[in-house]
């Protein structure tokens, strides 16, 4: 009875959505399609491909340490609980984690590394329980993940970890807040340097509570840089990041 | 930890959640299985097995009959290309073995397979200043937190579990010249941590932090003239000046550069509710500049675990000018005079002598020397003050012509002590110490300096000299009612490792050839010996698991000497870096 819900459920969502004509076969046909999906979504996960996913990408990563990638699901109807990015070619996969709140609009940009030419996914979690995937094939000579951090030529990081410079951008009806923090991010793959990298990143209110709420992996560049989009204009807010060696840095945007 | 942290993550928490289920009987490290440590032979939760610091096991299965037959199950290595010295202990609790290695890592083993569970790489700066190696001596356990120092001074507590900080608090300023590399303690849930730096002209200080949560209870100066602070419902409260005020064993500003780092932790005892730590050399090395006696400097100092006041002190070398470091370990002991039981402690100092002391109030019971040859005293006066011998302090540089070097002396013991970190055992068998020490002398002379933030604050120059052909290394039985020394073992290489006794009539302890050697505690016979192939510079532990007797320790050789050492690098420049943990027991018997 269960299976026949969720066929039915399955089928009047393609009907609906107007979906591509086989929504379970990997447009990009890539090999780690099925092992990164059971371990992102889980096995049993109902999944659809999604062209209103938009995850953009250049079409050459000219720096493979510093790709930017930009992931917009605004076009999406319905409640989003959580957005999932992985590279399927990368040594780490897994990008980011981002539980956006519903005054946060579902987009963000950052830069990633990548290891080499790749497929780059979006998975979004609706609240009726459907991922809704969104890909990307990004073209690359590689090495991002196994070069040292620039700034292990350099001591500079050491003063300075943690400090952030950011931005807020003004629109009619949403504003923009980008920021950029001085972390190595380093990945853990290149001899001798232990993986260090900012972990949790929350876009936090007055009050305290998380507007917007990042678990970041390995692969985001160096010295992060994150875009968010707020449907407000008016209210106050600060981010707060806590790196994997327990480093917590707050700053009032 | 994240559900999709990566493929390799997720591995792991398939892992954690079986662990965490496995465990879910185990409410974690309480504050009565710290203090019960030394009784509980299933486990090892405590720096010293036991807060008193004994390193004595009431085991027996491993004794001097069976011990012949030890066989090594399983070695673990730290990996990487990071070796170095490796002074950790370990630590085992519920099946899991916690110890450190060097450049500030952590490893979680199952004890069963010698398999890891989970890593904790500590992410240092290139500007730490570690003055005697990127060493780590172990970890501290309490409640679902494992809590260690770091090379940049911070405090980290990890998830038992997973290896995730749950917290972290900044110590000291690294770029001062603060490290941490001794085990923190834990004491009625607060977790009790010294501070390393005393050749950079830190200020020494002891430091409670509540073990849950890392919030700062209290801090202590170790340096005439500081305040101490206690934080009351979250309010930083003073909490008077050590020694009173300022200036009265310190001539000018000298105090604000003090030194006395508190580099080694330190032991408690309930018995008495006092914490008891050393303190290290008065910063600078040259005592010319610093006329008196330089108080905390070079002492064993009695801390009220709840306030942080200091109770008692007792300083073993006042107005140092030999680099006596005196931080060494002071052990809780009891023992029978003419029907009175003496609540004692024991420490045996980088000068040469050993002191037994009243635990209750700090007063000198006796001293002995516990190394062949002591240069710079004629021995102890009744208090148990050095009787300098003014002939053989390094001679004050501006009483020289050009002012520039004052007269250099050969003293003995060298800078390097009589004894150096390695914790001594006490049997309570026995009721000997099994002191670990070294024989050796250097020359030094002073040098004008002055601080700057961050640089070596020393004043002096020195080089370290062998004192005969046949060995350093000597462990010694040392009674401490008689101050007789009832057996020694000699070894060629100085020591640097620590000692373990048992009831099953052993002594353990490594050298830096890699040998983890037994003796029997009465006569010190060697009954049996293997070669861990690196140095040994840690402190080995024992503990029973599934009715079997399991000793552990780790290898690999490092520390001060290779760096500091002089002449003495002839005998130690041919041994190799490593950097593992080896754990033995007995074969089973067939049935």
């Amino acid at each position: 009875m269960k299976i026949t819900t969720i066929l039915t459920l399955c089928l009047s969502l393609m009907l609906s959505a107007g979906l591509q004509a086989n929504p379970q076969t990997d447009p990009l046909n890539s090999v780690m399609w099925d092992y990164n999906r059971q371990i992102f979504l889980g096995n049993k996960a109902e999944y659809v491909f999604d062209d209103r996913i938009k995850v953009g990408v250049p079409a050459f990563a000219e720096d493979p340490t510093q790709v930017p990638l930009d992931i917009d699901a605004t076009a999406l109807t319905g409640r989003i609980e959580r957005i999932v990015s992985w590279a399927d070619l990368n040594p780490i996969q897994h990008i980011f984690t981002y539980y956006p709140h519903s005054d946060v609009l579902p987009k963000i940009s950052l830069r990633i590394k990548v290891q080499q030419a790749t497929a780059v996914r979006a998975a979004v979690l609706t609240t009726d329980g459907v991922w809704h995937i969104g890909s990307s094939w990004l073209e690359a000579t590689g090495g991002g993940c196994t070069t040292p951090s620039v700034g292990n030529a350099d001591p500079y990081w050491e003063s300075h970890l943690g400090e952030t410079k950011s931005r807020v951008f003004k629109g009619a009806q949403s504003s923009r807040y980008k920021f950029r923090v001085i972390h190595p991010m380093d990945t853990g793959l290149v001899g001798s340097i232990p993986e260090f990298f900012i972990q949790q990143v929350e876009l936090r209110d007055d009050s305290g509570s998380a507007l917007a709420r990042m678990e970041l992996s390995p692969p985001v560049s160096e010295n992060p840089v994150i875009t968010f989009d707020l449907r407000t204009t008016d209210a106050q807010h600060h981010l707060w990041l806590r790196d994997n060696n327990g480093n917590e840095f707050e700053k009032a945007l | 930890m994240s559900k999709f942290a990566a493929g390799k993550g997720f591995a792991v928490t398939a892992l954690v959640a079986a662990m965490s289920f496995s465990g879910m009987a185990t409410a974690g490290v309480t504050d009565k299985d710290i203090l019960n440590d030394q009784a509980t032979t299933g486990d090892v939760v405590s720096n010293g097995l036991g807060l008193r610091g004994q390193r004595y096991s009431p085991l027996k299965a491993v004794n001097t009959d069976t011990v012949k037959d030890l066989k090594a199950v399983w070695s673990f290595s730290f990996g990487g290309e990071k070796q170095r010295g490796q002074e950790s202990q370990p630590m085992v609790k519920d099946g899991v073995m916690y110890v450190t290695g060097s450049y500030s890592r952590v490893f979680a083993i199952d004890v069963k397979t010698g398999e890891e569970l989970w890593q904790y790489d500590a992410r240092l700066p290139d500007g730490i200043m570690p003055c005697c190696d990127v060493i780590n001596r172990g970890v501290a356990l309490y409640g679902d937190l494992v809590i260690f120092g770091t090379l940049d001074a911070k405090l980290v507590a990890l998830n038992k579990d997973t290896g995730k900080v749950k917290w972290k608090k900044k110590v000291g300023d690294y770029k001062a010249g603060y490290s941490l590399t001794a085990a923190p303690i834990v004491v009625k849930g607060k977790v009790i941590t010294g501070v390393s730096g005393g050749e950079f002209g830190i200020v020494g200080k002891v430091e409670a932090y509540d073990a849950k949560t890392g919030k700062i209870a209290w801090t202590r100066p170790t340096v005439e003239g500081h305040m101490g602070y206690i934080w009351k419902d979250g309010k930083k409260t003073e909490n008077g000046i050590s020694g009173g005020k300022p200036g009265q064993t310190w001539p000018g500003d000298l105090w604000k550069t003090g030194g006395a780092a508190t580099w080694l932790g330190g032991t408690y005892d309930p018995d008495v509710d006092l914490l008891f730590f050393g303190t290290g050399n008065p910063a600078p090395w040259n005592s010319h500049l610093r006329p008196g006696d330089n108080l905390f400097s070079s002492s064993r100092l009695a801390i009220d675990p709840d306030t942080g006041k200091i109770v008692w002190h007792f300083q073993t070398t006042p107005n140092d000018g030999w680099d006596f470091d005196g931080v060494n370990e002071l052990i809780s002991f009891d023992y029978n005079d003419g029907g009175k039981t003496v609540k004692a402690a024991a420490t045996a100092d980088r000068n040469g002598f050993m002191y037994v002391l009243n635990r209750e109030s700090g007063d000198f019971i006796r001293g002995f020397p516990f190394v062949d040859e002591i240069s710079w005293a004629s021995g102890l006066d009744k208090n148990g003050r050095p009787i300098y011998i003014d002939s053989n302090r390094p001679g004050n540089p501006a009483a020289a012509t050009d002012g520039k070097k004052g007269k250099a002396i050969r003293a003995v013991p060298s800078f390097l002590g009589g004894k150096n970190w390695m914790p001594m055992a006490y049997s309570q068998d026995t009721g000997l110490f099994y002191v670990p020490s070294n024989e050796w002398a250097m020359d030094i002379w002073n040098e004008p300096v002055s601080y700057k933030k961050g640089a070596a604050y020393l004043g002096a120059g020195f080089t370290i000299h062998p004192t005969n052909e046949e060995y350093i290394g000597v462990l010694r039985a040392m009674d401490p009612k008689s101050g007789k020394e009832v057996w020694r073992y000699k070894n060629y290489a100085p020591l640097w490792g620590g000692v373990l006794a048992t009831a099953g009539n052993l002594v353990f302890m490594g050298n830096p050839e890699g040998y983890l050697m037994a003796f029997d505690a009465k006569n010190g016979e060697m009954k049996y010996k293997f070669n861990t192939g690196s140095g040994i510079v840690g402190s080995p532990i024992t503990w029973e698991m599934d009715g079997e007797q399991y000793v552990s320790v780790v290898s690999g050789w490092g520390g001060a000497v290779p760096l500091w050492g002089g002449e003495v690098a002839k005998r130690v420049k041919h041994l190799n870096q490593g950097g593992s943990v080896w754990t033995f027991k007995l074969p089973k018997e067939d049935s």
